[in-house]
């Protein structure tokens, strides 16, 4: 289970845009730490965001990420108090899902 | 801040107890400010929260007020680095526990964000409520003030998501800062006899009385082991001109004069024939108005009698054996160092 994610989805005009910040090392596997020995890979591979049972979002991360990762996205059709989902896999297989109320 | 606030009361009293005496001195001039006009200015927050204005704010109505006022230059997160460094991150929950953020001392985060360094609450409060928005200072209300700082906590992890800061709690959540034991005044940077170190200063300059330097030299120079990070600078430099590259290859076998720092024969009669103005007709490489020195040395190579012939052309000048366009006489140059030249020439007009 990873770090909880910052989602914040605010309605106007029947547009939804949700910010999301997430909380992940996002090593590159390219780094080595100070005795020289790589710094094995670790990265947001894969990433959905839901409105309801509907997919709005899905994205593919690499090690070309950032740490800490910023994401903001537009979407129709949302409306207030309708729940926004995000949820992300890791290459290792860690997953993480957090949600948050359009307001 | 509160110096300055200090000095603002200072000067009140003061103008309240001459305020009289002044008017009468300068009449026409100024008048004592009213309580009204002091309050006004007298907006500061200390540490010991002296200052700090009643009120209260959710974290959930700082959000609102940072989306709207805040977010175009901090980020929704408090986390953008595009306007500013980030207000929010670097701190963990062991930060939080110790007070001293640990990020600092290991330097295992890119940057310093505001809630890694800042020591004292009552510093933000004052800080926003000053300074914040940027294009509208002082147009938040307490209130509102607390909100933001209440969501700013929450980034940061201080603060659950459903806390109300408030003038009753600010001082239990000052002990919840992650860097609030980060602050030393135990150097001479701080100012007064009473602080830190006793006003000691960080730097010592004493008047030297006994065996002095007499002059100030500067210079600068590469390690030994670094002079030649660039190769051979004495191979990069232009053979034409006043400027040589320093030796900084150990020459091969053989060049002993290089070795020991002194020009070798063929770098004496390189700068020889750019003082002597030969270059400006022949190359070392490439014709340009003459024949090229290598040309001239490729012709006459193995003859007999080579240098004396060409000692005499450049003496009196020639014409014909490489063209129509004849070298004039150089009277100029001595006959030594005409044949010092030859000799260079023949051998190949090496510039080492």
């Amino acid at each position: 289970m990873g770090n909880p994610m910052r989602i914040r989805a605010a309605e106007k005009d029947g547009v939804t845009e949700v910010k999301v910040l997430m909380n992940h090392e996002m090593e590159t596997g390219q780094r080595k730490d100070s005795s020289g020995n790589l710094i094995p890979a670790h990265f947001i591979s894969e990433l959905t965001a839901k409105h309801g049972d509907k997919v709005v979002l899905q994205a593919e991360f690499g090690p070309s990420v950032s740490k800490n990762p910023f994401l903001s996205f537009k979407f129709k059709g949302g409306a207030k108090g309708d729940k926004v989902v995000v949820s992300w896999i890791d290459n290792k297989g860690d997953t993480r899902s957090d949600e948050a109320t359009i307001g | 801040m509160s110096r300055f606030s200090k000095t603002v009361v200072a000067a009140l009293l003061a103008g309240c107890a001459l305020g009289a005496h002044a008017l009468d001195r300068y009449p026409g001039l100024g008048r004592v400010a009213t309580a009204e006009e002091v309050k006004a200015w007298d907006i500061d927050v200390r540490p010991d929260f002296v200052g700090l204005p009643k009120g209260s704010g959710s974290v959930d109505d700082g959000a609102d007020i940072f989306e709207n006022k805040c977010a175009s230059c901090h980020g929704s997160f408090g986390e953008s680095n595009e306007v500013f460094t980030p207000l929010v991150g670097g701190t963990t929950k062991e930060d939080v526990q110790t007070g001293r953020v640990k990020a600092l001392v290991t330097g295992s985060f890119p940057q310093r964000t505001t809630f890694m360094k800042v020591p004292t609450i009552s510093t933000l409060f004052d800080y926003i409520q000053r300074a914040m928005p940027w294009t509208a200072p002082k147009s938040l209300k307490p209130d509102e003030v607390y909100a933001v700082l209440a969501y700013l906590l929450n980034l940061a992890e201080v603060v659950p998501a459903d806390f109300v800061l408030s003038d009753q709690n600010i001082r239990d959540v000052q002990n919840l800062m992650p860097n609030r034991n980060g602050m030393s005044t135990d150097h001479g940077m701080w100012p007064g006899r009473g602080m830190g170190n006793g006003g000691k200063p960080d730097v010592k300059n004493v008047a030297c009385m006994k065996d002095c330097k007499t002059e100030v030299k500067l210079t600068s120079s590469l390690p030994e082991y670094a002079q030649d990070a660039h190769g051979n600078l004495a191979d990069q430099n232009r053979l034409v001109g006043g400027v040589r590259g320093k030796q900084t290859v150990a020459p091969a076998e053989g060049d002993e004069k290089a070795i020991a720092g002194q020009p070798s024969t063929n770098a004496i009669a390189t700068a020889l024939a750019t003082e002597k103005g030969c270059m400006a007709c022949h190359g070392v490489a490439n014709k340009i108005v003459g024949p090229s020195y290598q040309d001239v040395a490729a012709k006459y190579k193995g003859q007999d009698g080579a240098e004396a012939r060409l000692v005499a052309k450049v003496k009196s000048g020639g014409q014909g054996v490489w063209g129509a366009i004849p070298m004039p006489a150089q009277s100029h140059v001595k006959d030594e160092e005409i044949s010092k030249l030859v000799q260079w020439i023949l051998s190949g007009a090496k510039a080492q």
